[in-house]
């Protein structure tokens, strides 16, 4: 996972990602000293845009974390049964607006080729892929804030119908100018809790007997997954459902075969949109009641997007492995924090909600 | 996650069905115009009218003309969508009716959204790029920024129709149409939905066209798959819609189901951005599997609908797959890019929609421009003109920049016995 290590707001950590000295407000969570070298060497990143480095080096942490690889090398499993399914919610915003300039202030004859290929959108877990040598699959999910929990859900339907021996899951987004501006201009940056992010978290999925049976480390099971939409009815189509989440949360009780009590703690999606927090927190109330721990992993990491739910799962296996959840909004969480929620709200009225189990 | 029950309760997996198919194509609107004119060979590779691409020495594209958002939407959907969704909406449409679906069958959480493209709303962040590089960060138009983002074509589509279960867009290169149409099948499969709508939808856009110009890899004005005198791809743009059912689904409505969706086949090169590997070997993983999950042998194969390119790279790997998987037997394959170019994302949704009509019609839709042959392509071309042919078990290629490769299997209802589980 590379996730922010500190809340950058200027002038403590200058932006690193884009020039932001015209933007002496701006509130980011960068990932601070991103430095891909350390992990990759220095050979082959000259083409590669910021998303897709942050992706690559969580899924190289994410291979030799999991036992898949040692020393760069696979030791476990093979190339063949090994894929990734990876949300991302805006592409490389980064590629596509340079690419843009170029061929508005000089010429479209000047793009570089190399380039290109950085503007479509599943372009980073393309790269993530070759780097990684992951052949079973490549999928790429693009649903929002809801991706990373999605992808989950992706992956499980393929591990399922025995399309891969392991996935790797997750997702990341990668700040840039064009990302901080979009969200500036449309107000989500206005309320002072509300901080843009970035990062990429990747966790590798693999059926328990498999596990078991390769001897690796298991961190914790995913049990349950629900998702929903209700139709916006605003001209934005900008829609925050407190139905949606009510419903994809009941689904993933149901799937995960639990009662609403099994909850220990909620990796909510909380960021600091007033009118979404207000939602999911109805939601959660609905479902638990009004007592359940609610956490909110954004108020350290910042609104990461795409890998918003990834992110919250991450936080969750640190929960289920002894560490307090952090920034809790209300409640307190049990010592033995045993089964975790992660909720995650989209902007058009679609939710979805996973569940983490020891 | 809790394993979908028909793998503990049933010895066959469950048939998932196409009933309805939409599409917004540069030869036709609507299945019957598309098939008609795919079956003609016409060419629907027109010089480039939605920007000056001049000075690029490219002028041609599968450009839709006549496709005018509100014939299909209303003034608020057309107000609120771009191309791409518009395009979308207006296939999504198409199929529902060509299903005869109502609209209460397609109402609540059972109903999910499925979608590929590769960069959906391109027009809008050309846009809102040429407003910010001209007037900075104040010329930004904020009404113009909800309308970006490949995550919106599915929420148009469930918003419009009521669904109210998963919506899902599922960015794959040029495969993402057949990967939508695998995970919709997979969903209905895992009891997870009824019925899906799915497909994939693309725009031309000028980025993305001066991008495939740059790579090399655009011809001047036609298309030639497996033509010795290829000169590359030619871009295009559409939207291929399908109604994707349970069999449970089709049954309590009555419907007549146009094709079974047998199986799909999934493989990642991890070789190079924009190649495939030399040997094919990704892609002839992914045509296997497809055949093996399909619970055929490649002896069932009738028709192959290629990938076909146009690109030398792609046209010889494609040739070493069939030759690898077939053997000596010579499997009519055809590539309608050499009609309505590559569609990109939406390719292998329009390309899918294409082998459900070959599935009905019994023709095989030609190769146009074939004239002289590779003998590193020593595959069984339909060229130049129509044929007829058996049409039970048809594949669709799709062999994306990524290395993202992606085979589906459709049927014809009723002659393949079931899978076994």
């Amino acid at each position: 996972m590379m996730a922010p290590v500190a809340l950058a707001t200027q002038p403590q950590h200058p932006i690193e990602s884009f020039d932001a000295a015209r933007y002496p407000d701006a509130r980011l969570a960068e990932v601070v000293g991103f430095d891909p070298t350390k992990y990759l060497g220095d050979k082959g990143l000259r083409t590669l845009d910021r998303l897709t480095k942050l992706l690559v080096v969580a899924a190289r942490l994410a291979m030799h974390d999991a036992g898949f690889k040692k020393d760069g090398a696979y030791v476990s499993s093979s190339p063949e049964r090994v894929g990734i399914c990876c949300s991302n919610a805006y592409g490389s915003l980064e590629a596509i607006t340079e690419l843009d300039r170029v061929a508005k202030l000089e010429d479209a004859r000047y793009i570089n080729p190399s380039k290109f290929p950085n503007t479509v959108a599943n372009s980073a877990s393309g790269y993530v892929s070759i780097w990684e040598d992951l052949r079973a699959l490549n999928v790429s999910v693009s649903d929002g804030n809801c991706g990373g929990l999605d992808a989950a859900a992706c992956a499980d339907v393929y591990l399922d119908t025995g399309r891969a021996d392991a996935v790797l899951i997750g997702g990341g987004e990668a700040l840039s100018e064009a990302l901080y501006l979009a969200f500036h201009k449309l107000g989500a940056l206005d309320e002072r809790s509300s901080c843009l992010g970035e990062g990429a978290a990747l966790l590798a999925l693999e059926p328990m007997e498999a596990a078991k049976a390769r001897g690796a480390t298991i961190c914790a099971q995913l049990v349950g997954y629900g998702t929903a939409f209700v139709a916006p009815e605003s001209e934005s189509l900008i829609h925050a459902s407190a139905e949606a989440m009510e419903r994809a949360i009941t689904f993933a009780i149901a799937d995960a075969g639990l009662a609403a009590g099994a909850i220990d703690v909620v990796a909510s999606g909380v960021s600091g949109l007033a009118r979404f927090d207000e939602c999911e927190m109805k939601a959660i109330d609905a479902v638990l009641g009004t007592s359940v721990a609610v956490a909110a992993p954004k108020a350290i990491l910042g609104e990461t997007l795409g890998a918003g739910g990834a992110m919250g799962i991450a936080a969750a296996l640190a929960w289920l492995d002894g560490a307090p959840p952090a920034m809790l909004l209300r409640g307190t969480a049990p010592r033995d924090v045993r089964t975790v929620l992660v909720t995650s709200m989209g902007f058009y009225g679609n939710a979805s909600a996973v569940i983490v189990r020891r | 996650m809790r394993f979908p029950t028909y793998k503990l309760t049933v010895s066959a997996l469950p048939r998932v069905y196409i009933t309805g198919v939409g599409v917004i194509s540069s030869i036709g609107l609507g299945k019957r115009d598309y098939f008609a004119a795919l079956a003609e060979g016409k060419s629907g590779i027109t010089p480039v009218e939605s920007f000056d691409p001049s000075g690029l020495g490219r002028t041609y594209a599968g450009e839709v003309k006549h496709f005018r958002a509100r014939d299909h939407l209303t003034a608020n959907e057309a107000r609120r969508t771009g191309r791409c969704s518009a395009m979308t909406l207006a296939a999504a449409r198409m199929a529902i009716e060509d299903a005869g679906i109502g609209p209460d069958a397609l109402k609540g959480p059972r109903t999910a959204v499925v979608l590929g493209t590769t960069m959906g709303e391109a027009q809008i962040l050309e846009s809102l790029d040429h407003s910010w590089i001209k007037s900075g960060p104040a010329g930004i138009k904020r009404a113009l920024l909800p309308k970006y983002g490949s995550t919106l074509l599915p929420i148009h589509v469930a918003r419009a129709i009521g669904a109210e279960g998963m919506v899902l867009t599922l960015p794959a290169a040029c495969a993402a149409g057949n990967y939508a149409i695998g995970f919709a099948m997979d969903l209905i499969r895992a009891g997870r939905a009824d019925i899906v709508i799915t497909g994939a939808s693309e725009i031309i856009q000028e980025l993305q066209f001066s991008g495939f110009v740059r790579l090399g890899a655009v011809a001047q004005n036609r298309c030639q798959p497996f033509d010795l005198n290829r000169q590359g791809l030619i871009v295009g743009e559409g939207a291929g819609l399908l109604v994707v059912e349970s069999e449970a689904s089709v049954v309590r409505r009555g419907a007549q189901p146009q094709a079974e969706i047998r199986g799909y086949g999934l493989s990642c090169d991890a070789y190079h951005i924009t190649r495939p590997r030399e040997d094919a070997a990704g892609s002839i993983l992914a045509m296997r599997d497809a055949i093996t999950r399909s619970g055929i042998t490649p002896d069932d194969v009738d028709f192959v609908n290629a990938h076909g390119t146009g690109t030398k790279a792609n046209d010889l790997a494609e040739a070493k797959v069939m030759k690898d998987v077939f053997g000596d037997r010579r499997v009519p394959i055809s590539s309608v890019k050499s009609m309505i170019g590559h569609c990109m994302g939406a390719s292998s949704a329009l390309e899918a929609i294409a082998c459900v009509m070959t599935i009905e019609q019994g023709i095989y839709p030609p190769t146009i421009g074939y004239e002289t042959p590779d003998p590193d392509c020593d595959i069984a071309i339909v060229a130049n003109t129509a044929q007829h042919g058996p049409s039970d078990v048809i594949l669709n290629n799709s062999l994306a920049f990524g290395g993202y490769n992606a085979v589906t299997c459709f049927a014809k209802p009723g002659k393949l016995p079931p899978i076994a589980a």
